[in-house]
C-alpha cells in the first residue's frame, strides 16, 4: 500500500528536479533590511528601490548571457543576530553574487565580516558608522555619506544656524546612535557649545517622560536625538506635551513621513534633522527615478535613492565581470571611475566609501519635510 | 523648577506608568491565585485590546455619527469584551486540558500561546507601529510647578475605579467568595458544589479585562502600539505581580505602581539607559529580604 502511493510521488520529485534543472539559470542579488518589526517602513523603501532597480536591469537585457536575474530578500529585523544569520544564509547561495544592506549599522558591522570571509561583494545603501569600513574589508562599500560628516555638521548647524548654547544629547546605545551623538557632541564641545548631559534610551521602549522631565528642569536650548524614528516620535511627543520649548533636533534615522505621523504634526512642527544626503527631488541626476518611484510606490522613502544606487552598482560590477564569480565582481568594482550614478558620478575610496559626501538639513513644516540646506562635502 | 517639584513631577511620570503595570498585574497574580500559573500571554491579551479599541475608534462611519466620548467608551466596552473572549478561549483551549498535568506543562504552553498571539496579532495587523488617536483634549494644569495633564489624571482614576470595583468583587460578592475559595481548595469546592471550571473562567476573562482598560489607557498616553509591545509590558507587569507578591490582589497594585515609580526614579536621577537595570535590581533586593514580595505574608497561608 504504501509503495503504491510512495512511487508516484517519487516520480513526481524527480520530474520536478528534472524540470528545476532545465530552467534558465539565474545569478542572485541579496538584499537584506528590516522587513518586519517597527522599522519595517525605512525596509520596504528600500526593497521597492531594489526591485525597482532589478527592473531596470532586465529591461536593459540579461546581466550574464543565459543568466536570469533575481532578487533574494530577507528580513534583519534589525536585529544583529537575525543579521548574521541572514548573512550567512546569502553566502551559503553560490547564485548570490552580491549582497545590498543592511540598514542599521549595528546589523551591517557583524554582517560585513560574514560576506567579507565568503568573499562576496558587499554594499550598504545606508549603514552610516564610519567604524564599518574601517575593519579594512575588501568586500564592502557604501553609497552613502558617514556620521563623521553628519554629527559635526549637525553640531555646526546647531551652534550657528539656530543658536543653541546648551544642549542635551540622547542617543538609542546602537552603533549607528552612539557613533553619531559622539561625532555630534565632539564638535559641539570644539565649537564652544555647552553639553548639559548625555544619555541612551532603549529601542522599543515607549515612556521617555521621566528623562524628558529631567531635561526640561536643565532648560537646554536644544535636545539633540540620534536614533530610530519610532523612538524619535515618542520623544517628540512626549517633548511636545510636556511643554518644553527647547528646539528638537535628530539625525538621518528620524527622516521618514511615519514619524511625523507618529509623532503627531502638532508636535513635529519644526523639528530639525539632518540626512546623509541631500533632498533627492532636488538632484537632475535622479528625476527620472523619483518621478518613477512616486508614481509606483508613492512617496519616495529617505534611504530609497541610495538602495537603488547599491542595487544598480552590484549589477553593473556582475555585468563588468561577464562571469558567475565572486573574485570577478570584486574586480570589477575596484576598477569602477565615474559611474554615471542617481548623485552625479560615483567613486569610491581605499575604504569602499562613496566620494560624494553629501548632507541634508530639513525643518518639519506643516507636516512634511522640507529642505533648507544641502552641504557638500569634496 | 526646584529639587521638590522636579521629585513630585518624577512621581506623577512614576504613578502613570505604574498605574497600567498594576493593571496588567492584577491578571497575572488573580490566575496565579486560582490555578498557579503564571500565564505568560497576559501581555498579548493587554495589546489584543488595545488593537480591538483602535479598530473602534478608526471606523469612520462610527466617527460622523457619534461624538467623541461616546466613540472612546464604545472602544473600550469593545476592547474589554474582545480581551474577555480571548481569555476564555485562552483557557477553556490551552489550559484546561493541562489542569491535571505537571505544572511545567501549563507554563510552556502559556509561553507558546504569548508566541502565538504576537506573530497572530502581526499578521492581522502589520509588524508596524500603528498611531493611536487621543481624543482627550490636552488640557494642562500647573500645581505649584508640576505639571498635571488630563490624560494622567485619567488614568490615575480610572485605575484606582477598576482597583476598587475589583476589591469590591472578590470581597463582597458570592463570585469573588467562590474566586477566593477556589484558589484555596480546588476539591473543596468541588464537593461544596461550586462550579470551579466556571469561576476559573471567570477568574481569566476578568483579568483579560483589566488587562485591555490597561490596554487601551497605554495607547491614549503613548499614541503608538506595536504587537510585540505586550510582550515587554507584560514582563514588567509580571515582575510588579512578583514584587508585590505573586497572587496577592492589592500587592499586584501595589508592586505595578512601586515598578512604575522605581523605574522614574531610576530614569530620571540616575540615568535612563540603566532605567531597567535600576528597577529590576531593586527587585532583587526586596525579593532578597521579601522572598514573597512586599505583601507576600498572606500568600503563605496557600501554600
Amino acid at each position: 500500500m504504501i509503495k503504491k502511493v510512495t512511487v508516484p510521488f517519487f516520480v513526481l520529485l524527480l520530474m520536478c528536479g528534472v524540470g528545476c534543472g532545465e530552467s534558465v539559470p539565474t545569478v542572485k542579488i541579496g538584499f537584506v533590511a528590516p522587513l518586519t518589526g517597527d522599522q519595517a517602513p525605512h525596509g520596504e523603501d528600500m526593497l521597492n528601490a531594489a526591485q525597482l532597480a532589478i527592473q531596470h536591469a532586465q529591461a536593459e537585457g540579461a546581466v550574464l548571457p543565459g543568466y536570469q536575474l533575481e532578487l533574494v530578500a530577507l528580513d534583519d529585523q534589525r536585529n544583529p543576530t537575525q543579521a548574521v544569520s541572514a548573512a550567512k544564509k546569502l553566502v551559503s547561495d553560490k547564485a548570490v553574487m552580491a549582497a545590498i544592506g543592511h540598514l542599521n549599522s549595528s546589523c551591517t558591522m557583524p554582517a560585513s565580516a560574514i560576506y567579507y570571509q565568503a568573499g562576496l561583494l558587499n554594499i550598504t545603501p545606508v549603514s552610516s558608522n564610519p567604524q564599518i569600513s574601517q575593519q579594512g574589508f575588501s568586500t564592502f562599500y557604501r553609497t552613502c555619506a558617514t556620521d563623521d560628516l553628519q554629527g559635526p555638521a549637525a553640531a555646526r548647524f546647531a551652534i550657528n544656524a539656530l543658536n543653541a548654547r546648551s544642549i542635551f544629547i540622547i542617543d538609542d546605545m546602537t552603533t549607528y546612535g552612539r557613533g553619531l551623538a559622539d561625532a555630534y557632541q565632539r564638535e559641539l564641545e570644539k565649537l564652544g557649545g555647552t553639553v548639559l548631559g548625555h544619555e541612551g534610551l532603549a529601542q522599543g521602549d515607549k515612556d521617555f517622560v521621566p528623562l524628558l522631565t529631567k531635561i526640561k528642569s536643565m532648560n537646554p536650548d536644544l535636545v539633540y536625538f540620534a536614533g530610530m524614528f519610532p523612538e524619535g516620535a515618542l520623544l517628540i511627543k512626549q517633548h511636545f506635551e510636556l511643554g518644553m520649548n527647547s528646539q528638537f533636533m535628530g539625525g538621518d534615522g528620524l527622516y521618514d513621513p511615519v514619524l511625523i505621523e507618529l509623532a503627531t504634526p502638532e508636535a513635529a512642527e519644526g523639528v530639525i534633522i539632518t540626512t546623509i544626503g541631500v533632498d533627492v527631488h532636488q538632484l537632475e541626476t535622479a528625476r527620472a527615478f523619483v518621478k518613477e518611484y512616486e508614481e509606483t510606490y508613492g512617496p519616495i522613502g529617505a534611504y530609497s535613492a541610495y538602495t537603488y544606487e547599491a542595487t544598480k552598482i552590484a549589477i553593473w560590477a556582475i555585468r563588468q565581470a561577464g562571469v558567475m564569480d565572486r573574485s570577478a565582481v570584486l574586480d570589477a568594482m575596484k576598477n569602477l571611475k565615474d559611474y554615471p550614478g542617481l548623485f552625479g558620478l560615483q567613486n569610491f575610496d581605499e575604504h569602499g566609501d562613496s566620494l560624494i559626501r553629501d548632507i541634508g538639513i530639513f525643518e518639519v513644516r506643516d507636516g512634511t519635510f522640507v529642505s533648507i540646506k544641502s552641504l557638500r562635502f569634496e | 523648577m526646584t529639587a521638590s517639584q522636579l521629585f513630585l513631577q518624577q512621581l506623577s511620570n512614576g504613578l502613570t506608568l505604574g498605574s497600567i503595570y498594576a493593571l496588567i498585574a492584577l491578571g497575572y497574580t488573580m490566575i496565579y491565585g486560582v490555578i498557579q500559573l503564571i500565564n505568560f500571554a497576559h501581555g498579548e491579551v493587554f495589546i489584543v485590546g488595545a488593537y480591538a479599541a483602535l479598530c473602534v475608534m478608526s471606523m469612520t462611519s462610527l466617527q460622523a455619527v457619534m461624538p467623541w466620548w461616546l466613540l472612546l467608551g464604545l472602544a473600550i466596552v469593545v476592547a474589554m469584551f474582545v480581551s474577555a473572549l480571548l481569555g476564555w478561549v485562552m483557557e477553556r483551549l490551552a489550559y484546561r486540558p493541562l489542569r491535571t498535568a505537571p505544572r511545567l506543562n501549563a507554563l510552556i504552553t502559556a509561553i507558546g500561546m504569548s508566541f502565538f498571539l504576537q506573530n497572530a496579532l502581526m499578521l492581522i495587523f502589520g509588524a508596524t507601529d500603528r498611531s493611536f488617536p487621543n481624543w482627550v483634549p490636552a488640557v494642562r494644569w500647573d500645581i505649584g510647578g508640576v505639571t498635571l495633564t488630563l490624560m494622567h489624571i485619567i488614568i490615575w482614576v480610572s485605575s484606582a475605579l477598576m482597583m476598587l470595583g475589583l476589591h469590591f468583587l472578590v470581597m463582597k460578592t458570592q463570585l469573588g467568595m467562590a474566586m477566593r475559595a477556589t484558589s484555596q481548595d480546588q476539591k473543596a469546592c468541588y464537593l461544596l458544589g461550586i462550579p470551579v471550571n466556571r469561576i476559573i473562567s471567570m477568574t481569566f476573562m476578568i483579568g483579560a479585562v483589566f488587562a485591555s482598560v490597561g490596554g487601551v489607557l497605554f495607547g491614549l498616553n503613548y499614541g503608538t502600539i506595536n504587537f510585540h509591545d505586550g510582550y515587554m509590558m507584560g514582563l514588567k507587569a509580571f515582575t510588579a505581580a512578583v514584587l508585590g507578591g505573586i497572587g496577592n490582589l492589592p500587592g499586584a497594585m501595589i508592586g505595578g505602581l512601586v515598578l512604575g515609580i522605581l523605574e522614574s526614579m531610576g530614569a530620571g536621577y540616575l540615568s535612563s539607559q540603566w532605567k531597567n537595570v535600576f528597577a529590576f535590581v531593586i527587585l532583587v533586593i526586596i525579593l532578597i529580604f521579601k522572598p514573597r514580595g512586599l505583601l507576600g505574608e498572606r500568600v503563605a497561608e496557600r501554600a
